[in-house]
């Protein structure tokens, strides 16, 4: 019973901030009041008219799918490479390495990069593609964790050492085994990464220039304005977010089941 | 002799770096249609040998072959042996049957052939109409069976099984001992089969090859080598066994720690160091009464352990200033044994 009413208790307090910004981007009027006054679209419409929203979330869109077509590219070989090393201490190492960036707060990376790109051999600060490397730093742990895991949960290795005894070949081992074994962790990973990039806002606010800006950098602007402009602001923000995570948690919900025939 | 052996492994040798495991200078035949099973205890390099007839491993010196040719350089994938993995490794994304048919479709295999085939393997494994199933919908002895029809249904020239039974439970472990037993004789295919267990070994096995840090002790048919034990290892790992240390005091008599046992007739000379095998299901107990005279190896003892297993019981004895092991199936008290002569066998030492 009480813990029926702490659940209650807790969604509240995670919904109802939720809510009042639902509330707030529909409201025409909220000055000193509990809620809005008067009902209007003119909020989303102003957001999709602004030229720097719209850049911002091109921006984010384009920040975050490099990040996982790089995350793909680098993560996969990077997670085949630590599962199949054979020394223990290795691969503990490289675990650490990759799982560093998820303890290091972003601001200290951001800190980081400001330091050597700024200089006058390096003066690439301001680049998109210098957010996008540290999107990278910042989201492939995530990616690494997920494969690995679902290599060593499958056993991978033994998969394959069956498929070369049955007369497979090295691409035809990646192609018949290994992509289909882990076609779920890898795009549950993928889509992890997609989130955390579009969500991103230490590093980028620090990081990015002033024509590249990602769209939670350009929504902090935003609430020096119209409180109805910022809430429809955010709640694009919002929708983009539960977007990703919702179809992340529908492929990790493939990849369970994928990992028990592997059992 | 030689050209007719399926498995032909000479004189080859195999070391992980840095340690001393490996394997040392082996050689073993293994005959067309033969199941020669592969016991040691953990570390010996029972599945050593099995990665280097497979490939996973190299050859350091030595050879293998496989039906005359030799594959020692060969790749893991041409050199066609079917391999039934202790975990299985099932490809969790396939069906039953596009597991079983998976090394004909590397074999570009037309597809109405592979599925055809496929059937007939599945139905030979006792799993015929399972094919539209997933192996994780399967229980593990039937993954075992879906493994097994993999293995043969491109006619691999060897089959080896890495400790097949090992993951399964042991009402499932026997009925399948059998049925690899079955199918491995219906297929006439030469195969190596690793395992720990001895039972698995002695019903299993045309010829059991025993290994020991890396190097065969003995290879032998199963009763010969139970009858006949190369040395106290073996005789120790095949089958329960009371060794006796003893000094030879003449012609017919060795002393050992329970006293003085009268033995068939032998060569060795007076005070040579000698061992002493004997079975425990060979020694007898006997009734004697207190005021008699012993008798020739007739032994008074003391009960230490008495384990009863329906039909049998395993007794553990004091005997003079030793131990001896008795398997029996007598419901009596126990205070004397018996050992006959000729169940003492003297086995070399070391």
């Amino acid at each position: 019973m009480l813990s029926r009413w702490v659940t209650v208790a807790y969604l509240a307090y995670l919904g109802l901030p939720i809510a009042l910004l639902f509330t707030g981007s529909f409201g025409d009027l909220w000055l000193n009041t509990l809620l809005p006054t008067g009902a209007t679209f003119r909020w989303y419409r102003e957001v999709a008219a602004d030229p720097s929203f719209r850049r911002a979330f091109s921006t984010s869109l384009s920040v975050a799918v490099a990040t996982s077509v790089a995350c793909l590219a680098v993560g996969l070989p990077l997670a085949y490479a630590v599962y199949r090393t054979q020394s223990a201490k290795l691969r503990a190492a490289a675990r650490v390495l990759y799982q560093l960036p998820v303890a290091l707060p972003p601001l200290v990376l951001a800190f980081g990069f400001i330091l050597v790109f700024s200089s006058d051999t390096l003066p690439w600060l301001g680049s998109i593609w210098l957010l996008i490397a540290g999107h990278i730093v910042l989201c492939l742990p995530y990616f690494l964790q997920t494969v690995v895991a679902d290599m060593q949960r499958l056993g991978l290795r033994a998969l394959e050492d069956a498929a070369e005894s049955l007369g497979s070949s090295a691409p035809q081992r990646f192609m018949h085994i290994v992509v289909p074994a882990l076609r779920h962790s890898v795009l549950s990973g993928l889509i992890v990464v997609t989130a955390l990039s579009i969500g991103e806002f230490q590093f980028s606010n620090l990081v990015s220039g002033f024509l590249n800006r990602t769209y939670p950098v350009v929504l902090l602007q935003a609430f020096y304005g119209a409180t109805g402009f910022a809430c429809a602001a955010t709640v694009i923000l919002l929708l983009l977010a539960l977007a990703a995570s919702f179809s992340a948690a529908y492929s990790a919900r493939g990849a369970a089941r994928a990992s028990v025939a592997g059992a | 002799m030689s050209g007719t052996a399926s498995v032909r492994i000479a004189n080859a040798s195999f070391s992980y770096p840095g340690g001393k495991a490996g394997i040392f200078d082996l050689s073993l035949d293994i005959a067309p249609g033969e199941l020669v099973v592969c016991i040691g205890p953990s570390g010996c390099g029972k599945t050593t040998l099995l990665k280097m007839i497979a490939g996973f491993l190299p050859c350091a010196s030595g050879r293998v072959l496989l039906d005359g040719e030799d594959v020692t350089g060969v790749a893991v994938r041409e050199r066609q042996c079917g391999i039934v993995f202790q975990s299985y490794a099932l490809f969790p994304h396939m069906r039953v049957w596009e597991n079983v048919a998976y090394p004909l479709r590397v074999r570009d295999v037309p597809i109405s052939e592979r599925q055809r085939r496929a059937e007939e393997m599945l139905d030979l494994v006792g799993l015929g109409g399972y094919g539209m199933r997933l192996p994780s919908e399967l229980s593990g002895g039937q993954q075992q069976r879906v493994a097994l029809a993999r293995a043969l249904v491109f006619k691999p020239r060897v089959l080896l099984l890495d400790e097949p039974l090992s993951a399964l439970d042991a009402a499932t472990r026997l009925s399948m001992r059998d049925e690899i037993r079955r199918i491995q004789k219906q297929q006439n295919i030469a195969s190596l089969l690793i395992t720990h267990d001895q039972d698995e070994a002695l019903s299993l096995a045309d010829r059991i090859a025993i290994l020991r840090e890396g190097r065969l002790v003995q290879v032998a048919a199963p009763k010969s080598m139970y009858d006949k034990p190369a040395d106290a290892f073996v005789a120790s790992f095949i089958g329960r066994a009371n060794l006796l240390d003893g000094t030879v005091v003449g012609p017919h008599a060795v002393d050992t720690p329970i006293g003085r046992i009268a033995t068939i007739e032998h060569a060795l000379p007076g005070g040579a160091a000698v061992r002493l095998l004997v079975r425990p299901e060979k020694i007898v107990p006997v009734r004697i009464d207190a005021d008699a005279s012993p008798g020739e190896n007739n032994f008074a003892v003391r009960v230490l352990h008495d384990r009863f297993f329906g039909a049998s019981r395993e007794i553990e004895l004091s005997v003079g200033q030793g131990l001896l092991k008795i398997d029996t199936a007598s419901r009596e008290d126990i205070t004397h044994v018996h050992v006959p002569r000729d169940a003492v066998q003297f086995l070399p030492t070391h």
